[in-house]
C-alpha cells in the first residue's frame, strides 16, 4: 500500500513544488486551529457584547450616522452626527452585528467545516468505495444497477438534492462536549461542539456516487490483472481477493478524490449554512449570511472575513490534492468530483 | 454501430434515467414525516380541503395505482397544484424556467470566453508569469464560494461604485432582442439588462471559468507533447495553426464531456446565486417551495432539473460522437 516508492514520489514532489509547501502549510494551521480552537480564540464565539457591536477589525475605522435627542434652547431636537467608530486591539477581525468577536468565530468555524468535511467524505467512501468495488469486480447486473442509480443520482445537483433532502428531515445536531473546556483548561469557551449531523449524513449521501464510480473504474482494470487470475486459480474466494488485492491497489485514486471531496463538501457545508440549511449557528457560511445584511451599510468586514477563512481552507486543501495527485498517480485525471 | 444507432441508444438510455428521476421524486412524498396530505396541505388547511387533496392525489388508491397516475399525468404536463402559490405547478416552473436558462447561459458564455484562450495562454508559456498567474486565478476560482464571490461584487461594485443593480432581473433577453428590431436600435434596454445580469453572471460563472482554465491548460500540455504535433512542427507549420488548429480542438473534446457532467454543478450553483441576487429563477423556487414546504412545486422542479441535466448530457454526447466517431463503436 504504501510503499517506500510512494513516500519517495510525495517528498521529491514536495521539495520541488512551492504549491505544495502552501497547500500543506494551510492545511496544518486549519486543522491544528479548529483541534485547539478552546486556546486560539480570545472571546467565547458566541458571547454577545451589544456595546461593542459593528466594531471594524484592526487597521480600519468607520463612520457611522447616530442619532440622538438633545436639548437645544429648551427644546428637545433630534440630532444626526458623524461618530468614527475606530478598532478594539481585543477583538482583531472586529466583531458583528450582535458584539461577537468575529475572529473568535473564524477560529470555531474552522471546526465544523473540517468535521463536516471529513465525516462526510468518510461517510461517503465508506458507501462508494465498497459498491463500486463489488460492482466493478463482478461486472453484470450488480454493475448494470450501480451504473443506473449512479446514472439518477447524478441528475439531481449535490445542492439541491442536499437542500430538498434536508428540508425533508429537518436540522439535526448533536453536542459533542468539548474536552478541553470539560478538563477546566478553557472554561470561558462554549462548553460543547454542535456537529450539524443531518448535514454531514446528507453530504454523504449526495457525494457516494464519485466514490463508487472511481472504485469501480479501478476495479474493472484489476479484475484482469495476472495476479488477481492467479489468486482466483489458487481458490481464493471474491471478498478476499477484493480485500487483499483490488482494494490495496485501488487505494492511492481513493485517496486523491477524498482529499478533492473534502474541499468539495467543505463548500457544499458553507452553502447549506449560507442559506439556513444547517443545525449549527457556528459556521462560516452562517456568518456570511448574518453579514450579507450589513454588506449596504458599510460592515463588509461582517461577510467578507468568513469567506476569506473559506476560500483560504479550500484552497489548502486543493493544493494537496494536486500534491497527491502528482506524486501518487501522474495518470489520474484533473478534476473528478464536483462541489 | 451506425451514428444514428447511437443516437437511438443514447436516448433510450436517458429516457430510463428519466424514469429513475421521476420514481425517486415520487418516492419523496413517503420520506416526509407524517401524512403525504401535510406535505401538500397549507398548514392552516381546513378538513374539507384536506379531504379534496387526498381523493385528488389518490390516496386511498393502492401505490401501484397511484405510481401510474403520477406518471400519467406527468406526461400530460400536469405536475400537479400548489396549494401554497395557488397555482399550476407545470405554469410556476416553466414561468421560472427561463431566467434560469438565461443566467446559466450568460455564466457559461463569460467562463468559456475567457477561460479557452487563458488556459492555452498558460500551456503555451508554460512557467512564465502568465501562466502562474492563470494558475493561481483558477486556483482561486475553484476554491471560492459562488455566493460569497456575488456579496463581495455586491459590496465592491454595487455598494462602493453604484455601477450595477444587485437585485432582480430587469428585462428578459428577448426584450432586448426586440428592443433592436425596429427603425432604430433602443441601447437603454441591453444597458438595463446588463446593469442586471453582469454581476450574477460573474458570481455564477468563475468557477466554471476557473475549471476550463485548468482543463484546457492541462489538455493543451498534453496534446503539444503528443507526435503529430512534433511531425506538424517538423513540416514547418506555423505555431498559430498548430496550436488553436490541431492541440486546441483535440484538447476541447474532452472539455465538452466534463462540462456536461458539470451542469449539476451550474444549476445548483444557480440556486444559490439566485439566492443573493433575488434572480426570480427555478433556484429560488427550490428554496422558497422547501421553506414553504410546498412539495408539490419541489417535485416539480426536482423533475424539471434532473430531466434537462439528462437532456443536456445526451446532446453532449451526441455531440462527442459527432467530432469523434470512435465512440460510438465503444
Amino acid at each position: 500500500m504504501v510503499s517506500s516508492r510512494v513516500i519517495r514520489n510525495l517528498k521529491k514532489e514536495f521539495r520541488q513544488s512551492g504549491l505544495a509547501k502552501l497547500g500543506l502549510a494551510l492545511v496544518v494551521v486549519i486543522v491544528l486551529t479548529a483541534v485547539f480552537a478552546p486556546f486560539i480564540a480570545p472571546h467565547n464565539p458566541t458571547d454577545q457584547q451589544l456595546d461593542q457591536s459593528e466594531l471594524p477589525p484592526i487597521g480600519f475605522s468607520e463612520t457611522t450616522e447616530r442619532t440622538s435627542s438633545q436639548m437645544v434652547d429648551g427644546e428637545i431636537q433630534t440630532v444626526t452626527e458623524e461618530v468614527e467608530i475606530t478598532a478594539d486591539p481585543d477583538h482583531v477581525f472586529g466583531t458583528d452585528g450582535l458584539g461577537r468577536d468575529m475572529f473568535s468565530r473564524v477560529v470555531y468555524g474552522a471546526r465544523t467545516s473540517l468535521a463536516v468535511g471529513v465525516l462526510g467524505t468518510l461517510l461517503a467512501a465508506s458507501i462508494g468505495v465498497p459498491v463500486g468495488l463489488l460492482a466493478g469486480y463482478h461486472r453484470g447486473r450488480v454493475d448494470d444497477a450501480l451504473m443506473r442509480i449512479a446514472d439518477i443520482s447524478l441528475a439531481f445537483p449535490s445542492l439541491v438534492l442536499a437542500v430538498a433532502l434536508i428540508g425533508l428531515w429537518g436540522r439535526a445536531a448533536v453536542d459533542i462536549p468539548d474536552p478541553f473546556v470539560a478538563a477546566g483548561l478553557a472554561p470561558e469557551m462554549p462548553e460543547s461542539f454542535v456537529l450539524p449531523i443531518t448535514v454531514v449524513i446528507v453530504v454523504g449521501l449526495v457525494n457516494w456516487v464519485w466514490f463508487a464510480r472511481v472504485a469501480r473504474g479501478e476495479a474493472l482494470s484489476l479484475r484482469g490483472q495476472e495476479y488477481v487470475k492467479a489468486s482466483r486459480a489458487l481458490g481464493a474466494d471474491d471478498n478476499t481477493i477484493i480485500l487483499r488485492h483490488v482494494l490495496p491497489n485501488a487505494v492511492t485514486p481513493i485517496i486523491v478524490l477524498g482529499t478533492v471531496q473534502v474541499a468539495a463538501i467543505i463548500l457544499l457545508e458553507s452553502s447549506l449554512s449560507f442559506l439556513g440549511f444547517s443545525g449549527t449557528t457556528l459556521s462560516w457560511g452562517f456568518d456570511i449570511a448574518q453579514g450579507r445584511d450589513y454588506v449596504s451599510s458599510g460592515q463588509w468586514w461582517i461577510a467578507s472575513i468568513p469567506g476569506l477563512a473559506i476560500m483560504l481552507s479550500v484552497i489548502g486543501i486543493n493544493l494537496l490534492g494536486d500534491w497527491l495527485r502528482d506524486a501518487l498517480d501522474p495518470g489520474i485525471e484533473g478534476e473528478g468530483g464536483a462541489a | 454501430m451506425s451514428f444514428g444507432r447511437f443516437v437511438l441508444k443514447r436516448s433510450l438510455q436517458g429516457i430510463g434515467v428519466v424514469w429513475g428521476v421521476v420514481t425517486v421524486v415520487f418516492a419523496l412524498r413517503f420520506v416526509t414525516p407524517g401524512s403525504p396530505i401535510n406535505a401538500v396541505a397549507p398548514l392552516d388547511a381546513s378538513q374539507e380541503t384536506r379531504q379534496a387533496i387526498a381523493a385528488e392525489l389518490g390516496l386511498d388508491q393502492p401505490l401501484y395505482v397511484q405510481y401510474g397516475q403520477y406518471i400519467f399525468d406527468l406526461l400530460r404536463g400536469d405536475m400537479g397544484f400548489s396549494y401554497i402559490k395557488g397555482q399550476d405547478v407545470t405554469t410556476l416552473v416553466f414561468g421560472r424556467l427561463p431566467a434560469t436558462v438565461e443566467l446559466a447561459v450568460a455564466a457559461s458564455v463569460v467562463a468559456i470566453a475567457l477561460a479557452i484562450p487563458l488556459g492555452v495562454i498558460s500551456a503555451t508559456r508554460r512557467n512564465e508569469p502568465v501562466d502562474y498567474g492563470a494558475t493561481l486565478l483558477s486556483l482561486g476560482g475553484i476554491s471560492t464560494p459562488n455566493f460569497w464571490l456575488g456579496i463581495m461584487l455586491i459590496l465592491v461594485f454595487a455598494v462602493e461604485f453604484n455601477i450595477f443593480n444587485t437585485s432582480g432581473r430587469g428585462v428578459n433577453v428577448g426584450d432586448v432582442a426586440l428592443s433592436f428590431v425596429g427603425p432604430e436600435p433602443v441601447f437603454g434596454t441591453l444597458l438595463t439588462w446588463l446593469a442586471y445580469i453582469t454581476l450574477p453572471a460573474i458570481a455564477l460563472g468563475t468557477y466554471f471559468m476557473a475549471l476550463i482554465t485548468r482543463l484546457t491548460r492541462s489538455g493543451m500540455l498534453d496534446e503539444l507533447s503528443k507526435g503529430y504535433v512534433q511531425a506538424a512542427r517538423a513540416k514547418g507549420l506555423p505555431q498559430t495553426l498548430i496550436r488553436y488548429k490541431h492541440a486546441l480542438r483535440n484538447t476541447l473534446i474532452p472539455v465538452i464531456t466534463v462540462l456536461g457532467l458539470q451542469l449539476g454543478t451550474l444549476i445548483g450553483g444557480a440556486v444559490i446565486t439566485e439566492a443573493v441576487f433575488s434572480w426570480p429563477g427555478l433556484g429560488s423556487l427550490v428554496i422558497d417551495s422547501i421553506n414553504d414546504r410546498d412539495w408539490p412545486t419541489l417535485q416539480g422542479s426536482l423533475i424539471v432539473i434532473g430531466t434537462s441535466f439528462v437532456f443536456v448530457n445526451i446532446l453532449v454526447d451526441v455531440v462527442y460522437a459527432y467530432l469523434d466517431p470512435e465512440v460510438v463503436n465503444d
